[in-house]
């Protein structure tokens, strides 16, 4: 039987730039490099990482946020198989060019320059405002920024399910942990629920805990054909299965987010990469969320089965979700307080897990990490294995 | 910082004509009456191309609501409030709830569409319904 994308490919090399550095330095007024230079700095190291040459890559994509021509001209790359995708989408595809035989080694370069940049997330300009109709067609009612979606959404599930608010803040609290043991990380100090409560809304219910960072910075990774994967290095970290499904209808008018909370696609996805992977929720040693804000953690918890319906809540609190007690999620600390690279920076996480490389943090005995990311009603999951 | 935009899609201006003359009309299908939200060329339902701009009942009932504390718009000060309704058509439309505010939650309040100035143009805004001042939960399945 195929087993679809399933031990295809593997990540071979990883590499970043120093995010908590440019943080301190962006906000002293600098601007240490552009989109480009981010990428191409991360780039260097996640070579360096995979122990190969420039002349080894035959297969390149590049982030939203830089032009693939220019990435391709600055890193020195002719490829022969190349596009442009977000780090979801962009791992996916690097799987399917390898299996269809169009690459064997595929470089994935991010770099943005977002906080530097300026970049907006609402108000009368919106960063993907392009993309997503829902950004600003809702502006004349004072809607306006993804996470304000996210907090409608989250409103209703709280005041369907009796998520609290002490509940949601397990979120920030268990990241927190994790980035505090986490030398890369922007957030270096723990917070408590308490902390949390009492820190400023931003769009009630969600507080300023809720939201991501931003900052500037890059990741790169290097995924290699399964067979070169195991030539290059003694511990590749394949990818066992991957999922897909898209909520677009009803998208502008926030049916999808409203009505079900996202959780149909989530419930799709889960079948096919469990399926794929050969694996379940009971078998991942811990669980990487997109979390541009902390609502997608319980989402996720939900719509994949790690809970009962309408138990998210219970689960964070009783079971856990740190790397205390539970299920550690997002133990880098993630995109509240990591680093927000748009979901890059978990395909590093999950890669150094399974590695066993994280040091104080690092979860025992990591056998799989599942990475889900389900922004504006795209489902996409990528389950990472020996 | 600027005002709010509206936007002005190539399908929008029969709906900014209908709010401005203070009865929203949305899209119609003229094969699966089906309502569209926002505008579009044809209907996500059944494809058709052909619709009829129909005013909506005015009626709807809360699915969620957010209150802004940070400042995003010149015309909108903070703390303010977004709420997305359910209409009886089918769409949800998102607007702001003016006068009264719900004691507790305001999930399943019945509200009606009013209309006023607002930063030199007319849109809707909702307020709570006399009649009906605790409406029934919405029926998911409807939505």
């Amino acid at each position: 039987m195929d087993k679809g994308l399933s031990k295809v490919a593997a990540v071979v090399g990883v590499g970043h730039t120093d995010w908590r550095g440019d943080y301190k330095r962006v906000r002293a007024g600098e601007k240490p490099r552009d989109s480009i230079g981010y990428g191409a700095l991360a780039f260097k190291v996640a070579l360096e990482d995979a122990g190969i040459q420039v002349s080894d890559i035959d297969g390149l994509i590049v982030g939203p946020t830089t032009a693939y021509e220019r990435v391709g001209e600055v890193l020195g790359i002719d490829a022969r198989w190349g596009g442009q995708a977000d780090a979801m989408m962009g791992v996916i595809q690097a799987c399917m060019a390898i299996k269809s035989g169009l690459a064997e080694v595929v470089a994935l370069v991010y770099g943005n320059d977002q906080r530097s940049g300026g970049a907006a997330y609402g108000g009368d300009n919106p960063t993907g405002g392009v993309n997503y109709l829902a950004l600003r067609y809702h502006a004349p009612w004072g809607l306006t920024s993804q996470g304000a979606m996210y907090s409608m959404m989250m409103r209703r599930y709280m005041e369907e399910t009796g998520l609290t608010s002490a509940q949601l803040a397990e979120v920030a609290v268990a990241q927190r942990l994790g980035s505090s043991l986490n030398p890369n990380a922007i957030m270096q100090d723990r917070i408590t629920v308490e902390e949390y409560l009492a820190s400023p809304m931003v769009c009630e219910p969600l507080h300023l805990f809720d939201y991501c960072l931003i900052n500037d910075g890059g990741v790169a990774l290097i995924i290699a054909e399964a067979g070169r994967a195991r030539g290059i290095r003694k511990d590749p970290v394949f990818v066992h299965g991957v999922g897909r499904y898209d909520l677009n209808k009803g998208a502008t008018m926030l049916e999808p987010r409203l009505v079900n909370y996202y959780m149909p696609a989530q419930k799709k996805v889960a079948e096919q990469l469990f399926n794929m992977a050969g694996v379940g929720p009971s078998d991942m040693s811990t669980l990487q969320v997109y979390d541009s804000f902390s609502p997608h953690i319980p989402l996720v918890l939900e719509g994949y089965g790690y809970c009962r319906q309408g138990e998210a809540g219970r689960f964070m609190t009783e079971h856990g979700i740190s790397l205390e007690r539970g299920l550690p999620i997002n133990t880098s600390g993630g995109h509240l307080s990591e680093s927000y690279m748009q979901g890059w920076n978990h395909q590093v996480e999950a890669v150094r897990q399974l590695r066993g490389t994280c040091g104080p943090r690092q979860v025992p005995d990591c056998k799989f990490v599942h990475y889900s990311s389900d922004v504006a009603g795209k489902a996409i999951s990528i389950i990472y294995g020996h | 910082m600027a005002n709010s935009k509206i936007v002005m899609g190539i399908d929008d201006k029969p709906l900014w004509q209908s709010i401005t003359r203070k009865r929203m009309e949305l899209q119609c299908c003229n094969t699966c009456a089906t309502f569209r939200y926002p505008p579009a060329p044809l209907c996500a339902n059944c494809l058709a191309l052909e619709s009829t701009w129909t005013a909506i009942s005015g009626k709807g009932t809360i699915l969620s609501w957010v209150v802004f504390h940070r400042k995003y718009f010149d015309d909108h000060v903070p703390p303010y409030n977004s709420v997305a309704v359910l209409l009886p058509e089918g769409p949800i439309v998102v607007s702001q709830l003016e006068g009264p505010e719900p004691e507790g939650s305001w999930i399943g309040q019945a509200v009606e569409f009013c209309y006023a100035e607002h930063a030199g143009r007319m849109q809707h805004h909702v307020r709570l319904s006399p009649s009906l001042a605790h409406g029934a939960e919405p029926d998911k399945a409807s939505a």
